[in-house]
C-alpha cells in the first residue's frame, strides 16, 4: 500500500478511530515510512489546535439573552396554541346548551283548523253575484287572524260582508265542522 | 410573566425527568433543560457557522424553540443530547443555505468570542482559535459537522453517524478527509507567516 493510501488512515489513527487490524498496518507502517511519521506528527499538531476551540469561552449574559428571548417565544407561543382549544372547548359548550335548551323546549298542542274549507259555504251563492263572491271570500281569508288556534269548546264564527252595507252575514259553525 | 432563574447543574439521568415535566407543561423543567445544553448548543452553532456569534444566537433560539415544540413526541428515554446536535446541525444548515446568497461577513469582523486580549498567551490563544475557525469554514458542510461533532465535542464516531443520519463509514471518510484539510490549511497559513 502506498503512502497516499496511508494518509486517511493515519488521520483516524491519530485519533484512536481506526479497529484494532487496521491500527496495526498503520503501525506497521509507521514504523518503516519517515514520510508519514512526519505526516503523523503534524496531523497531532494539527489536531491540538483543533481541540483548543474546546478551551472556548462564551459569556454569561449572551447564554441569558438566548434563554430570555427562548422562553419568552415558547410562553407566547404556549398561549397562541392554547387559544383554538378554548374557542373549541367554548364552542362545544355552547352547542351542547343549544341542544339541552331544544330538547327542554315548550310544546303547544294546537290544533288549527283550514279555515278556507269552513268557508266554503254555499248559503252566498244565492245572493251574491259568483265573481264578487269570490272577491269577498278572498276577503274574508285575509281577515281572519293568522293561525288563529281553534279551540273545541267555542264555536267558529265567520262573518261575511257583501256590497250592501246594510247586509252582514255571520256563520257559525260547531265543531263537528257543520 | 416572564422570570429567567439562574442554572442549576443536572446529572444525566435526570434529563428524562426534566423531559416528562417540561412534556406536562412544567414552564421550570424546559428552562432547566435550556441551562444544561444552551451553552453546548450555542458553541456547536458558532462552530459550525463559522464563528459569527448573532447566527450562533439565532440557531441556538431555533434549536430550543424546535425542542419546545417538539417536547410532545419526544421520548423522554432517549438521549436528549444527540437530538439537540441533530436539530443544531440541521438549523445552522439551513442558516448557511440561506447565507449563501447574502454577502459573507469576514471572520475578523464577526466579533464571535470575547478576546481575552492582555496577556500574551491569551493573544496566541485567540489567534489560534481565528485560525481554526478559518480552517474549518475551508470544509464542505458535511465534513465540518462530522469534525466539529468528533474532534471539538468529542462524540464518539458512531453516534457522530446516528447524528449526521450517515453510515458510519461514510462519516470516518469524513472525518479523516476533514482533518488532513486542517492539517494542509494551518501547514500553508503558517508557511505563509515566516
Amino acid at each position: 500500500m502506498s503512502c497516499d493510501k496511508f494518509e486517511p488512515l493515519i488521520a483516524l489513527y491519530i485519533e484512536n478511530d481506526l479497529a484494532q487490524a487496521e491500527a496495526q498496518a498503520v503501525e506497521s507502517h509507521l514504523a518503516v515510512c519517515d514520510a508519514c511519521r512526519k505526516f503523523g506528527a503534524e496531523m497531532r499538531v494539527s489536531q491540538e489546535a483543533l481541540k483548543v476551540l474546546r478551551t472556548e469561552f462564551v459569556d454569561d449574559a449572551v447564554l441569558l439573552q438566548v434563554r430570555t428571548e427562548v422562553l419568552s417565544a415558547a410562553s407566547h407561543r404556549q398561549r397562541v396554541v392554547a387559544w383554538p382549544r378554548y374557542a373549541i372547548a367554548a364552542g362545544l359548550m355552547v352547542a351542547l346548551l343549544a341542544g339541552w335548551m331544544w330538547q327542554m323546549r315548550p310544546r303547544a298542542r294546537l290544533e288549527l283548523r283550514p279555515i278556507a274549507a269552513s268557508v266554503s259555504a254555499p248559503p252566498l251563492a244565492a245572493t251574491v253575484p259568483v265573481p264578487q263572491q269570490r272577491t269577498r271570500l278572498a276577503r274574508v281569508r285575509r281577515h281572519r287572524p293568522q293561525a288563529a288556534p281553534v279551540f273545541k269548546s267555542e264555536p267558529l264564527v265567520v262573518k261575511m260582508i257583501t256590497d250592501d252595507p246594510q247586509v252582514v252575514i255571520y256563520w257559525l259553525v260547531d265543531q263537528n265542522g257543520g | 410573566m416572564l422570570m429567567v432563574s439562574d442554572c442549576a447543574d443536572a446529572q444525566e439521568p435526570e434529563f428524562a425527568h426534566l423531559v416528562r415535566q417540561a412534556k406536562a407543561g412544567d414552564a421550570a423543567a424546559f428552562e432547566a433543560i435550556l441551562c444544561q445544553f444552551e451553552r453546548r448548543v450555542l458553541l456547536t452553532a458558532m462552530r459550525l457557522l463559522n464563528g459569527n456569534l448573532e447566527d450562533a444566537k439565532d440557531a441556538a433560539q431555533q434549536v430550543f424553540l424546535r425542542l419546545h415544540r417538539s417536547l410532545h413526541q419526544l421520548d423522554a428515554n432517549r438521549q436528549l443530547a444527540s437530538w439537540l446536535y441533530r436539530i443544531t446541525v440541521n438549523v445552522c444548515r439551513d442558516m448557511l443555505r440561506v447565507r449563501a446568497r447574502r454577502p459573507v461577513v469576514p471572520l475578523e469582523e464577526a466579533g464571535h468570542y470575547a478576546m481575552a486580549g492582555g496577556t500574551e498567551d491569551a493573544m496566541r490563544r485567540d489567534e489560534q482559535m481565528l485560525l481554526i475557525y478559518a480552517a474549518l469554514a475551508t470544509l464542505p458542510q458535511r465534513e465540518r459537522a462530522a469534525i466539529v461533532l468528533r474532534d471539538i465535542e468529542g462524540i464518539s464516531t458512531s453516534e457522530v453517524a446516528r447524528i449526521l443520519g450517515s453510515s458510519e463509514v461514510t462519516v470516518r471518510s469524513q472525518i479523516s478527509n476533514g482533518r488532513v484539510k486542517i492539517r494542509k490549511f494551518i501547514d500553508r497559513q503558517q508557511r505563509r507567516r515566516l
